[in-house]
């Protein structure tokens, strides 16, 4: 569905993405990883045509990602990125329907159809937000923002999901509850989500595909059991790790060790 | 270790210049606000317009004019060498021109009225004094304010300035003649109807002659009757339904001195007057009709002769 | 996991919380109407006292029947009234759209076409065609667009670091800006003859007394005009105005809506401008008014931001004129005496 070949980005001192290549497949949870700085943001940038590469290809169902217009592009690609700007007053339904905006008949103006509130009604359901849908964004907590950003992506009926740290702020309950409607959207609507995130734990367990990444190039594509190893993790977050079984899921488990001094 | 040491230079640099600027300003400060002691033959006094009593040397050879009105005066009694500075708008007679320029009317330059040394600076209205007051008295220049706001006070200040610069006699001779023509001009209109008229300022937007302007003096001896003679304020800006719905007979356009050629046409709401439909406009020098000056009594003469051309045949 | 939900009050719920097509009608017709009538009121209100009930009966024959009224009277009130006051519907409902759409645009409430320089350009622009081409009329507004135009494009650069232009930027810039060239003006209109160029209170203060006649129409179909190219383009702000990467993923071009409205609300600006001075506080306050009362959807508050902007200044020029007849106010003296404490009060309830 979306692919990026050899994708490369500079700015004007240093480069960011040197000769990246990965494929997102319908149906598939693909979790980016690595540390700060590798690039992983701008990668997830570039893919959506927000940022134009300096060498490479980005094909979305399998033609060139310039050739589409904003509009179709936005049909087909979302992104769920870190909070809004929430300078004016804007109620969460309101909020939540700005994801149709691709759908509109007109671009710029209309009025939301029946099947975009129809959209809208499923998508606050499975984000448990029907209750909060007349509040004020800026009255909810951080955590609820951030199921709103996913609920006006999941509106947006797009294919293909990019996910830029969609956990950071939410709890332990949430931040499962998040994936896991990824992980749906993925299985059951043959959805592609690429998730960037620093919580391997959580990619080991929703992920199909993990992409490992430092200063710019991807050292390991491949499954958790093939990039979640103790040599790997050590040599790209430049850090001793212990890797095990999740005792109950059998997914691979990551424990960063701390050399900590303490003082008797 | 280089950069501290430069950076200590640096900072005993600046604190020595700092002191020595203060220093500077402090010396200059004392010597500006102390009162001098020189007198002077400071043996006679005036009262000038604003209630103020005036010291002045006996005699006056350098004076300053702050206003094309004074500037005129000064000349017409014959006080042209003693001008040493007037403004830029100072532009009549023709050897008004020549003279050192100080500034405009609003904003003269006190450095270069300093730099003149006058012994008097002949200023129009009393809002230019608290601005400059001080400093001129404290380099002993005297300041006379003149504030005439009809043709009387004309009189009276020709008269003034007269007796500041030594020149009282040419300056009663002056007056005399232009009452004599001021007087001739009130019987001529005597015995006809007062004209009503709009006085126009401008066009767009709309500025008239008001209460307290000067030239609503001149209109009332010229046999006309300014249907803005009562509205508060020297030049308001006027409303163009009173002016449609005032029917004036005339309108005065004051054009052609220093405002050139603007301010040429009627106003859109004055179009359909009965003073545009016979053509009763009449264009009159503007720096005959507001400077209070000799030239007033020309702005008479000009506005009555066309107010009343039946009186002058 | 299914959730069973009753649809239809699920349904009814959901409808309550946003802003649909019905509510701007009703919005739009409302206040069209109380404009109808604060334009009725205005016209029977004047230095010069006309008899209510045949201006009445002229009014609403479109000035087809004298109706009683002496030939003064109605030139009175179809030569100089009704123009003045139709003018200030034009720069009313101009600057607060204008200011609408710079406040979605720029996510800054605080935006508005003085603030930002791009009155103030539209102002030095207009100097310089009375100096220039003092006859064609024409030349002021056009020269006003370009004025602002070149004004916004200013504080835009200026604005702009590394990350983009933040709200924040664009109002240092444009203060910058604005102070910069109303010193600008202050200076060339103390040089300059001011019967050639006008005074600087006309344009630091405004003037609605010079409605001409080949202008006005002008005014009357930028302002119409204007509002409903930027009315188009609501949602694309309602996005925007959740910051531009947001808008952009969600398909907004946002490069074409940003010209758009910089194009256009230029124009608006200038247009107003070249006809009557700078007028303050409309374009600050007016939207927020509209917003505050009827959410922040672009779809209703920019067209309800025009209308209220246009009632707004014809009641500030209204009391500019009679207040202290038969002498005149500067209106813009009068907005910024209701504007500011309304702003404050405003910033309060928010």
């Amino acid at each position: 569905m979306l692919e990026a070949r050899e994708l490369t980005i500079k700015y004007e001192d240093r480069t960011a993405v040197q000769a990246v290549s990965l494929m997102l497949q319908p149906g598939t949870v693909t979790a980016l990883i690595g540390p700060n700085g590798a690039g992983k943001s701008t990668l997830l940038r570039s893919l959506n045509g927000q940022l134009i590469p300096t060498a490479g290809l980005i094909l979305l169902n399998d033609q060139p990602i310039e050739q589409f217009s904003r509009r179709a592009i936005a049909k087909q690609i979302t992104v769920v990125a870190q909070e809004a700007e929430l300078r004016f007053p804007i109620t969460v339904l309101e909020f939540v329907l700005g994801g149709r905006f691709a759908w509109a008949a007109n671009s710029g103006w209309g009025w939301e159809s029946e099947r975009d509130l129809q959209v809208a009604k499923t998508v606050l359901i499975e984000t448990d937000l029907t209750d909060l849908s007349g509040r004020l964004m800026s009255e909810l907590s951080g955590g609820e923002r951030q199921r709103a950003v996913l609920a006006r992506a999941l509106a947006t009926e797009a294919p293909v999901l990019l996910l830029d740290e969609p956990t950071a702020n939410l709890d332990m309950s949430h931040q499962a509850i998040l994936l896991s409607l990824v992980r749906q959207r993925c299985d059951s609507l043959g959805a592609a989500a690429l998730v960037v995130t620093h919580d391997l734990n959580l990619a080991a367990q929703f992920a199909d595909i993990v992409v490992l990444m430092k200063a710019g190039r991807s050292i390991k594509v491949g499954n958790t059991g093939e990039v979640f190893t103790a040599e790997l993790l050590r040599e790209v977050f430049d850090m001793s790790v212990l890797v095990d079984a999740h005792p109950i899921s059998g997914v691979p488990r990551v424990t960063p060790v701390h050399e900590v001094h303490r003082a008797n | 270790m280089g950069f501290v040491f430069l950076g200590r230079l640096h900072y005993r640099t600046l604190l020595w210049c700092g002191i020595f600027v203060l220093v500077i300003s402090a010396l200059s400060c004392t010597r500006s606000t102390s009162p001098s002691t020189k007198t002077s033959s400071n043996s006679r006094e005036i009262t000038d317009d604003a209630g103020r009593l005036i010291a002045l040397p006996q005699r006056v050879d350098r004076v300053v004019s702050l206003a094309p009105n004074l500037t005129e005066i000064v000349f017409a009694v014959g006080g042209g060498e003693s001008l040493v500075g007037d403004t830029t708008y100072c532009d009549f007679p023709a050897a008004a021109q020549s003279i050192e320029k100080v500034g405009d009317t609003l904003h003269p330059s006190l450095e270069r009225i300093i730099a003149l040394r006058p012994q008097v600076v002949l200023v129009s209205t009393a809002s230019q004094l608290e601005v400059f007051t001080q400093q001129l008295q404290s380099h002993n220049i005297a300041v006379f304010v003149t504030d005439p706001h009809d043709l009387e006070g004309v009189f009276r200040s020709i008269t003034e300035v007269g007796e500041i610069i030594g020149k009282a006699e040419q300056a009663g001779i002056l007056v005399a003649k232009l009452r004599e023509r001021a007087a001739a001009v009130d019987s001529a209109v005597k015995g006809s109807p007062r004209i009503r008229l709009f006085y126009q300022l401008s066009a767009e937007p709309l500025y008239t002659a008001g209460r307290d302007a000067f030239v609503t003096d001149l209109i009332k001896r010229a046999g006309g009757e300014s249907v803005t003679a009562d509205v508060p304020g020297a030049w308001p800006k006027y409303s163009a339904e009173s002016a449609l719905a005032a029917r004036p007979d005339a309108v005065i356009l004051p054009t052609g001195g220093s405002m050139g050629e603007g301010n040429s046409n009627v106003a859109e709401a004055l179009s359909k007057s009965p003073a545009a439909q016979h053509g009763r406009v009449y264009k009159i020098n503007d720096d005959h009709l507001v400077r209070p000056g000799p030239r007033a009594v020309d702005g008479l003469e000009e506005m009555a002769k066309a107010l009343h051309p039946e009186a002058f045949k | 996991m299914t959730v069973t939900v009753s649809d239809t009050s699920t349904a009814i719920r959901l409808r309550e919380n946003r802003v649909t097509l019905q509510k701007t009608v009703t919005a739009c017709l409302g206040l069209i109407c109380a404009l109808g009538v604060v334009v009725v009121i205005a016209a029977l209100l004047g230095s010069e006292k006309l008899p209510v009930g045949d201006t009445l009966c002229s009014l609403v024959s479109f000035g087809t029947r004298q109706c009683g009224l002496t030939n003064d009277q109605f030139d009175i009130l179809f030569q100089i009234r009704l123009p003045r006051i139709f003018l200030a519907a034009a720069v009313g409902g101009s600057l607060a759209t204008a200011g609408a759409s710079y406040q979605a645009l720029l996510r800054n409430p605080l935006a508005e076409p003085y603030l930002l320089g791009v009155s103030n350009g539209a102002a030095v622009g207009t100097m310089l065609a009375l100096l220039f081409f003092g006859k064609m009329e024409w030349s002021r507004p056009l020269m006003a667009f370009v004025g602002a135009l070149i004004a916004t494009f200013a504080v835009y650069r200026l604005a702009r670091g590394k990350v983009g232009a933040s709200p924040e930027r664009l109002i240092l810039a444009g203060v910058i800006v604005t102070t910069f060239l109303s010193s600008v003006i202050v200076f060339v209109t103390t040089l300059m003859d001011a019967t050639r160029i006008r005074s600087f209170t006309f344009w630091l203060l405004g003037d609605l007394s010079g409605a001409t006649k080949a202008l006005l129409p002008l005014a009357i179909a930028i302002s119409i005009g204007g509002a409903l190219v930027l009315t188009f383009n609501a949602r694309s702000l309602n996005l925007l105005m959740l910051g531009e990467r947001d808008a952009f993923d969600l398909g907004v071009e946002v490069s074409r809506v940003r010209t758009v409205v910089f194009v256009v609300a230029s124009l608006l600006v200038g247009s107003s401008v070249a006809a009557s001075g700078s007028v303050g506080y409309v374009g600050l306050v007016v939207p927020h008014l509209a917003r505050l009362s009827l959410g922040s959807d672009n779809r209703i508050s920019i067209p309800a931001a025009a209308l209220t902007g246009a009632l707004f200044v014809i009641v500030a020029d209204t009391v500019a004129r009679t207040i202290i007849a038969p002498r005149e106010l500067p209106v813009g003296a009068i907005t910024a005496l209701i504007g500011a404490p309304l702003f404050i009060y405003l910033l309060k309830r928010a």
